[in-house]
């Protein structure tokens, strides 16, 4: 079976799901170390789901669904970080909001599409398979950009990562670093509707994070835990499928699942807080 | 006397239908030790939030002679200590980092702290005697380490001025007086004005020479903290029967 599964590698639809998964698990994952310890877990949802209602408009109107996804999730991303701050409602009302209306935008989509509703599953679901040179090239552009601005601002994340009113306080131009970072989940869920789906990115978006939470002290070993977790969980849930003929989505979010629930159980963390 | 480094004219800050502050006029020059005092909502934290630059207000604020936009420029000259820093005892950050968070805007975009930065900060946590945890995770530190390693988080930013908001509110009477001499300690070395918001009178710095009170968003007494203190002024502003005694050269408050 092993060796059915490195054969299958020999063709392009393979290599493509294999690396797209790797660069949709590295961006998701790394994105949950943010999504995670600002406690934004509606963040995944929203911007998906702002995806998603993009792609359906796309499909309505005649355009290209990842491409109409791409811009609407980037509209939502770059508007929400100034809209909670200026409005002052608490991030978490801000997301349910424009969640709950990017998901009415998307089905008053679906309703009005006549004939392409499989299509429509595809965004929902995801299709490693399926995926063409020009999807993988801007998973690994918008992945590349990602790790750049987490190189060259680590400090001041960090610092807006412990509290935005104190990285204020020291100089750091937080809202920058925050608007930025809401941005790049935004570019990396868009780009990503394509391999594990607008509904499965939630699952990547979190579980990475949770599971080097239950890890993990340092921030920078943290960022590390969560991309081997996502990695992980894309390239054994995408063998999984393989193997098993199951959905490459759906076996990526199971895999993630797996690997927190056993980070949860070993966590020292955990059982150091039981114990003190 | 020096020239300001704090200058506040006619501040005025509203939220909705409620006027936090009303008109303030504040200069404070440089080394002060100025204590905010006041009750519960009048105003004191407001007060602070605006010279940090958190809250734009009607009138006029100016730090070191020029008007306070909230910009990086200003910032960096302005330590900032709330009350307490609530955080996940499992976030990862342990109390060294935490303390170099100081630095993020002093140093720039792009630029990592050097050993020397590393060295600066271990400094002040013996200085405020918590060295021996600056590898333990923050959030795992007690009330009292926290505000410690907060001020020196503040103090490794080199500030020109010291914002400290009740900063022994919520320890315990050990805790609090250690605090109190730590900042006082900080003010004699590293020199900055020192703007530190009470209302606990029998735990005020010795170094305060000034005193402030805000009643209702205004500026209802300024002028040296010896007048100040009296169980007349004290009745006022809280609006119950307070006395003052003296003992070991000090001056407490007890319930008239």
């Amino acid at each position: 079976m092993v060796e059915q599964l490195l054969d299958s590698l020999a063709h392009l639809p393979m290599q493509r799901a294999l690396l797209a998964c790797l660069l949709c698990g590295l961006g998701c994952s790394l994105l949950s170390v943010f999504v995670v310890l600002m406690r934004m877990p509606l963040v995944g949802v929203a911007m998906s789901h702002s995806a998603f209602a993009g792609a359906v408009i796309g499909m309505l109107l005649g355009l290209h669904p990842t491409a109409s996804g791409f811009v609407l999730c980037l509209l939502v991303a770059g508007v929400l970080g100034p809209v909670s701050d200026r409005t002052r409602l608490p991030p978490e009302n801000t997301l349910s909001i424009f969640f709950s209306f990017m998901m009415g935008l998307a089905f008053l989509g679906i309703g009005m599409l006549s004939k392409t509703r499989a299509g429509v599953l595809d965004l929902m679901w995801g299709n490693l398979l399926s995926l063409s040179g020009r999807d993988v090239a801007l998973l690994g552009w918008t992945t590349l950009v990602l790790i750049l601005f987490l190189f060259l601002f680590f400090k001041e994340i960090r610092a807006v990562l412990f509290s935005r009113t104190l990285a204020a306080s020291s100089g750091v131009p937080e809202k920058f670093i925050y608007y930025a970072l809401l941005f790049l989940v935004g570019a990396v869920v868009s780009s990503n509707l394509s391999t594990v789906g607008g509904l499965l990115i939630f699952a990547l978006l979190i579980q990475p994070g949770a599971t080097a939470l239950q890890l993990a002290y340092d921030l920078k070993l943290f960022f590390l835990i969560s991309a081997l977790a996502g990695v992980s969980a894309c390239v054994l849930g995408l063998a999984l499928s393989y193997i098993l003929d199951l959905p490459s989505g759906a076996s990526v979010v199971m895999m993630a699942t797996l690997i927190f629930a056993l980070s949860y159980i070993f966590s020292p963390k955990r059982r150091a807080a039981k114990s003190s | 006397m020096s020239a300001p480094v704090i200058e506040m004219r006619a501040a005025s800050l509203r939220k909705g239908r409620h006027l936090l502050l009303d008109h303030v006029d504040l200069c404070v020059s440089r080394r002060e030790f100025v204590g905010i005092i006041g009750p519960n909502g009048a105003g004191k934290t407001s007060l602070l939030r605006v010279i940090a630059g958190f809250e734009k207000c009607a009138g006029e604020v100016r730090l070191f002679g020029r008007p306070q936009r909230g910009n990086r420029g200003t910032r960096v000259r302005v330590g900032y200590v709330p009350q307490s820093v609530e955080i996940d005892p499992a976030f990862p950050i342990l109390a060294v980092e935490a303390v170099m968070i100081g630095l993020s805007g002093r140093l720039g975009l792009c630029r990592s702290p050097s050993k020397k930065d590393g060295e600066r900060a271990m400094e002040l946590l013996e200085i405020m005697r918590v060295a021996h945890l600056a590898r333990r995770p923050f959030g795992h530190l007690s009330g009292g380490e926290r505000q410690k390693v907060s001020i020196a988080r503040a103090i490794i930013q080199r500030p020109e001025v010291l914002l400290l908001d009740e900063p022994t509110a919520n320890l315990d009477i050990a805790v609090q007086k250690e605090v109190l001499n730590l900042v006082e300690e900080i003010h004699e070395r590293e020199a900055p004005a020192v703007l530190f918001v009470t209302h606990d009178f029998n735990m005020l710095p010795g170094a305060m020479r000034r005193a402030v009170f805000l009643d209702g968003g205004r500026i209802v007494y300024d002028g040296p903290s010896s007048e100040a203190l009296t169980g007349e002024n004290l009745s006022r502003l809280f609006r119950y029967p307070l006395e003052t005694f003296q003992r070991g050269g000090r001056r407490f408050i007890s319930l008239g």
